[in-house]
């Protein structure tokens, strides 16, 4: 079995040099030779929704059934090729990784053909127990965070702001530290994403005022991730007393998406035969397409039962990969 | 590492200068991310129904050593799931040959979760829910001092 799984890891290696090879230019190729890994993965811009994962699914098994190269492996065996790490999960020596860390990083998005997409990490403003931090000490982690996605070839950042109440409304200092943030992020080319999240959904405030400081400022450094849970059929959705659940249908996302970066494709239940039962998937893609959004679904599990004894998180992204392809027509 | 946030390999009593001066035990962290030291509410130590303050533990993670005040300022040293911490706990003659029933407690400060939260995940409240994703914050272990 062991034999077996070197000899595959070896084939696949020379697999991937070979694909790669084959639909990249040449001097692209040489720039790989040279070790500038980024411009081989940002040359080639792909058309559509993608397919990814993130690696936030593989929370129960990381550490334990599956490392760092096995994450990357399962996402290969889907024919996926994008990935979000949750930065503080999973690099190693987190904050401060060693350059012998982030050559292995490299090595495994060559070898396994995929593109970092999202970089997920947090503004932890209650970090210290007796006080928030202050507008300086919060763009301490926001700057370190940002070269550290740079350095890692990320061009979106799912960037966890610390939230003030139950709405998970941004505590009241978002703007003035993502305004800080904007150059620097202008400088590296990173799109700071927060996530619309149930119980959040399109309706709640604080997008609008995210929709709207992109508007004024005009910048191109600042989007969103939709998490695909706002979709969610609304006799599953939590709602407050006296409050009606409401879910979203897919068409409410189009006057979003010039501002939507990537997306997380949440799955809860997918059936045996290949259909998410409470996500209406055929119509959301189908409008990502009609409407030439670009970007990446990245699968992110939440379920709990993932921590379960015996339970292959794996198999169900799978499922969902299947159905996905199928509706992607790949 | 064991799926327990307590581990089994570990525990031991400790010496200096030939007299057993307390035990040490590892723990995990039971959560999907790294937390800064800072963020970490030290519950207490209980062996055998005695309870053990945090006065009387030191942490070592990534081979450092903190009292739980140098802990409450740490809030750019990071703890990773994948790296067990050292608790080093104060007790002159430390324990005795046999079986320990040992209880730990302790929980983080989640800052993209509702503030309400905080106040849920108490370490020294019995869990109401049981939050698999934030880390269990009440573990017990039964386990061999040789």
């Amino acid at each position: 079995m062991k034999e077996n799984n070197i000899s595959r890891r070896t084939f696949l290696r020379g697999m991937t040099t070979a694909a790669v090879a084959s639909v990249l230019p040449a001097p692209i190729m040489a720039a790989a030779a040279h070790g500038q890994e980024e411009s081989v993965l940002a040359s080639a811009p792909k058309k559509g929704p993608q397919r990814g994962v993130s690696f936030y699914s593989y929370s129960a098994e990381f550490g334990f059934e599956k490392n760092l190269e096995d994450c990357f492996e399962d996402v290969y065996d889907m024919g996926a090729h994008g990935i979000e790490i949750l930065a503080n999960m999973h690099i190693e020596n987190y904050p401060y990784p060693t350059d012998e860390w982030v050559n292995y990083w490299w090595s495994l998005c060559r070898k396994y053909d995929m593109t970092p997409v999202e970089y997920g990490h947090w503004i932890d403003g209650r970090v210290l127990q007796d006080r928030d931090l202050n507008v300086d000490e919060t763009l301490e982690y926001l700057y370190r965070d940002m070269h550290l996605a740079h350095r890692l070839g990320f061009k979106i950042m799912r960037t966890k702001m610390t939230v003030k109440d139950s709405d998970l409304a941004p505590i009241d200092n978002w703007k003035e530290v993502i305004t800080k943030a904007l150059p620097l992020a202008e400088r590296l080319d990173l799109v700071m994403c927060p996530e619309i999240h149930t119980p959040s959904n399109l309706d709640t405030p604080f997008v609008q005022e995210y929709v709207e400081f992109i508007k004024q400022t005009g910048t191109k450094n600042f989007g969103l991730n939709i998490d695909f849970s706002i979709f969610r059929e609304s006799k599953y959705i939590h709602a407050n007393p006296g409050e009606k659940p409401r879910s979203h249908t897919p068409e409410e996302i189009i006057p979003l998406l010039p501002y939507v970066k990537c997306c997380h494709a949440k799955l809860f239940h997918m059936s045996d035969d290949f259909h998410e039962t409470e996500i209406p998937y055929e119509r959301i893609l189908q409008i990502l397409k009609d409407n030439n959004w670009n970007g990446y679904l990245l699968s992110e599990y939440e379920g709990s039962d993932k921590y379960d004894q015996g339970y292959e998180v794996g198999q169900t992204l799978r499922k969902q990969h299947i159905m996905m392809k199928n509706i992607l027509g790949e | 590492m064991e799926k327990q946030v307590i581990q089994s390999v570990g525990f031991r009593n400790i010496s200096s200068e030939g007299k057993v001066v307390g035990f040490q035990l590892k723990i995990r962290l039971p959560y999907y991310r790294g937390v800064y030291l800072s963020q970490i509410k030290m519950g207490s130590l209980v062996v055998d129904g005695e309870e053990i303050t945090k006065d009387h533990i030191i942490w070592r993670v990534n081979g450092t050593d903190y009292t739980w005040q140098e802990m409450m300022v740490s809030r750019n040293v990071h703890w990773s799931p994948l790296e067990l911490a050292t608790l080093i706990v104060d007790k002159p003659g430390g324990l005795k040959q046999g079986y320990h029933d040992l209880k730990y407690s302790y929980a983080c400060t989640h800052s993209y979760m509702p503030p309400s939260l905080e106040h849920i995940i108490d370490p020294y409240k019995e869990e109401m829910v049981y939050l698999t994703e934030f880390g269990h914050t009440h573990n017990s272990r039964r386990l061999l001092i040789v």
